[in-house]
């Protein structure tokens, strides 16, 4: 039937996408690229790598797009070849499988009991009449389909059931093709994006991470809190977001993000990302005057405003903020403005040891990095009050249902071709010298085990129905 | 700890169940293949208690989570599926000689879990991406699919070793072993079986992904590797059924991919991805 098809449309393209050869080479073909892809550090990974390559390697796979290769032109294409192949597979051999499934066999075909294994058939001697009617309640319990035939001495019956089994395998075909399809749907119509908002604070666009330009949502995300548990041992216990959402500055929802639990607005949904923090509007100072610790005086600084000095020299501010610099923890720019003379700025850390062990003595010595810059006094960073901020991942995609549709149907389809067959049973009646002789034979399409289990059933089933008959 | 101590007797269990499964087809004495099913059981339902103590044992921590979420909790659960897995194919095909070749792939699982020094046996908290209902569903369906692909690969190995076998030879170890058809027959039930299995595992995985990461599928190692077994199981599917491939180039690529799968299970913890609780 194949050949036949082959030559109708004596197209090599034809031919060539209709091979399940060509099938199984594309698979391991796309097997083999990724592994490599998983080999070669892709996008995150990928700069630090490149650095360990020659100039000419880097370019070669730089221009292969061997580090984003799932998003490359030519990935993209093996994808497209094999659509392309499952499609012309699955419309090459189609017609056949309908023809296999609508034409049933004659019920007197001979060819079925060629093989008549005896301990499917048996002697009866209950009126032909009676016993074909019986056999035919039997079989239209058991089969939909049920057809009948009497030749001169035979009586014939032929059941069918599980037709359906022989389409489990575009099924299976169709569901890659929809998962595919929203695949595309998603990359075209949606967008992967982030955003972090700090706590309090309103946000309206997000930052696509393929572009790195921001989107416009169409409406503001409030983040009103955000904590973090932890267990007993340090590890995080659970990260949550408490969002609002608003339109035009209308609350129109509040939701908890949580890992595993996103929120959905607008078709946008939210997921709990990552967190940070960053300094707040309180800043904590401690003065030591004339460098003596028993001078200490604390105060309390918002970045920005001035502040007198304790004695009146003066005022002073902080001009510059920083949660973590140069890892070395916190630290804020302060800017004294004596009475008379110029202003003079100098950096204070929260932890000065760290900065003194770890930066380079020049530096250090620098009036930028002298706390006591303005004699009498020393300032020392007491504490910054910091404020978290939520790292939500925002993601638009239309094509997930057609995705998670195409799972469902690829499940049903691989159970339906995996495990269902289509058996047909056949049971004759012939007439012998002093009686009937039953026959019982099958075909089916897959799993020969079942049918034979089957046709044990259905002999003794019928045996049993007999045995009654004569009984009575 | 007590679950920790009964496991360990467990892995002491799988392999005299092994050494038993050896003498019964050595030795051709169907008594010792008796005790072996009978020793295989008696570790099943150990191990099985063990399970269920360490959940139990979880939740009086303050933790309470499914024994599935680090590399001890996986190999574990990995033993118990493939000799669960193997008791229900015994039992179906009155073959004992398959658990020769199966328990010590259950005994090396146990072994590696209870002796390799860089894993932890201590029941941990559940990190935030693990808190979710999709946990079971994943690890169950997922390692079901590993079991499978585990009897597929032992199956392999008997059907070349058959080949060895010819009428001449009097060889009792050889004679035990299932026909060859059979073994195919076997050996092709078990990768659909596992298919089925992995295919529902990578999509419950996608959808999990979906609400922890937000993207159903990110080309994570793990996932990609995940994807590599699928593409060569689903090539030896298609070769089978359609170009009627059988018998020893089955059993070859049955074998390249339970390196696969076992790639996807171990190797891919020396990749960098975001699967990295198994570690």
């Amino acid at each position: 039937m194949k050949k036949e098809k082959a030559k109708n449309r004596s197209n090599i393209i034809w031919t060539l996408f209709s091979s399940v050869k060509l099938t199984v080479t594309l698979l391991i073909i796309l097997a083999m690229v990724s592994v490599l892809g998983t080999l070669i550090p892709q996008t995150n990974g990928a700069a630090e790598f490149a650095k360990t390559l020659s100039p000419a390697l880097r370019q070669l796979f730089v221009s292969l797009d061997l580090f984003d290769m799932y998003h490359s032109l030519w990935f993209q294409m093996l994808m497209g070849l094999l659509t392309l192949n499952i499609i012309i597979c699955s419309l090459d051999r189609f017609p056949a499988t309908w023809k296999r499934f609508s034409k049933s066999p004659g019920p007197d075909r001979k060819k079925p009991f060629e093989r008549l294994a005896p301990e499917h058939t048996f002697a009866i001697h209950t009126p032909r009449t009676d016993a074909g009617s019986a056999v035919h309640d039997l079989l239209t319990s058991k089969y939909r389909k049920l057809r009948a035939k009497e030749t001169g001495a035979d009586h014939f019956f032929c059941g069918e059931r599980g037709g359906y089994s022989l389409f489990g395998v575009y099924l299976v075909h169709l569901s890659v093709l929809l998962i595919l399809v929203g695949a595309l749907v998603g990359s075209f119509f949606g967008f992967e994006a982030y955003v972090n908002v700090v706590e309090g604070e309103t946000v309206d666009t997000v930052i696509s991470r393929k572009t790195r330009t921001p989107i416009d949502l169409g409406f503001e995300v409030t983040c009103d809190d955000f904590s973090v548990d932890f267990y007993e041992n340090g590890t995080p216990k659970e990260y949550q977001s408490e969002v609002t959402f608003s339109v035009d500055g209308k609350k129109r929802m509040r939701e908890s993000i949580r890992v595993n639990h996103p929120a959905t607005f607008e078709g946008v949904t939210f997921y709990q990302s990552n967190y940070g923090t960053v300094p707040g509007n309180t800043v904590h100072l401690t003065l030591l005057k004339g460098g003596t610790e028993s001078e200490a005086i604390s105060l309390k600084a918002e970045p920005g405003k001035s502040l007198p000095l304790p004695g009146g020299e003066g005022t002073f501010s902080i001009i510059d903020l920083r949660a973590n610099i140069m890892d070395l923890g916190p630290a804020a720019m302060v800017s004294v403005q004596p009475r008379t003379g110029p202003a003079m700025e100098f950096w204070i850390f929260r932890h000065p040891e760290r900065a003194k062990s770890l930066l380079p003595p020049p530096m250090l010595n620098s009036p930028k990095f002298n706390a006591s810059a303005f004699a009498p006094y020393t300032f020392q960073l007491a504490g910054l009050d910091t404020r978290y901020f939520t790292g939500l991942q925002a993601n638009r995609d239309p094509g997930v249902s057609i995705v998670w549709m195409g799972c469902f149907l690829m499940v049903a389809g691989l159970f339906i071709s995996f495990f269902t067959s289509r058996q047909r049973v056949w049971v004759r009646l012939s007439k012998t010298k002093d009686g009937l002789s039953v026959a019982v034979a099958g075909t089916c399409s897959k799993n020969p085990v079942g049918l034979q289990r089957e046709l044990d059933r259905l002999t003794n089933h019928l045996k049993q129905i007999f045995q009654k008959d004569q009984a009575v | 700890m007590i679950n920790a101590i009964i496991l360990s007797y467990t892995t002491f269990i799988y392999f005299i169940a092994f050494f038993l499964y050896l003498l019964f087809m050595v030795m051709g004495r169907p008594f010792f293949g008796r005790l072996a099913t009978a020793a295989t059981l008696v570790g099943l339902v150990a191990q099985s208690f063990a399970i269920v103590l360490r959940w139990i044992e979880s939740y009086q921590l303050g933790i309470g989570h499914a024994p599935f979420s680090n590399l001890y909790e996986s190999l574990i659960f990995f033993t118990w599926t493939i000799i669960f897995l193997y008791m229900v194919v015994e039992w179906k095909t009155k073959n004992r000689t398959l658990g020769t070749f199966v328990t010590p792939l259950a005994f090396l699982a146990m072994a590696y879990a209870s002796f390799s020094p860089g894993i932890n046996s201590k029941i941990q908290p559940l990190v935030p991406a693990l808190k979710s209902n999709w946990l079971i569903s994943h690890v169950i369906t997922c390692f079901f699919g590993y079991a499978a692909f585990g009897l597929s690969f032992a199956l392999s190995i008997m059907y070349l070793l058959k080949r060895m076998d010819t009428p001449q030879k009097k060889n009792m170890f050889l004679k035990l072993i299932p026909a060859q058809d059979i073994l195919d027959e076997l050996n092709y039930q078990m990768i659909v079986i596992g298919f089925l299995m992995l295919t529902l595992g990578i999509i419950t995985g996608s959808v999990w992904a979906h609400s922890a990461w937000g993207s159903y599928w990110s080309w994570d190692p793990k996932e990609t590797w995940s994807l590599i077994t699928w593409l060569i199981y689903a090539s030896i599917i298609h070769s089978r059924l359609v170009r009627g491939w059988k018998g020893k180039k089955i059993a070859f690529l049955s074998f390249v991919g339970f390196c696969c799968v076992l790639f996807t299970y171990f190797g891919v913890n020396y990749l960098a991805g975001l699967h990295s609780y198994a570690k």
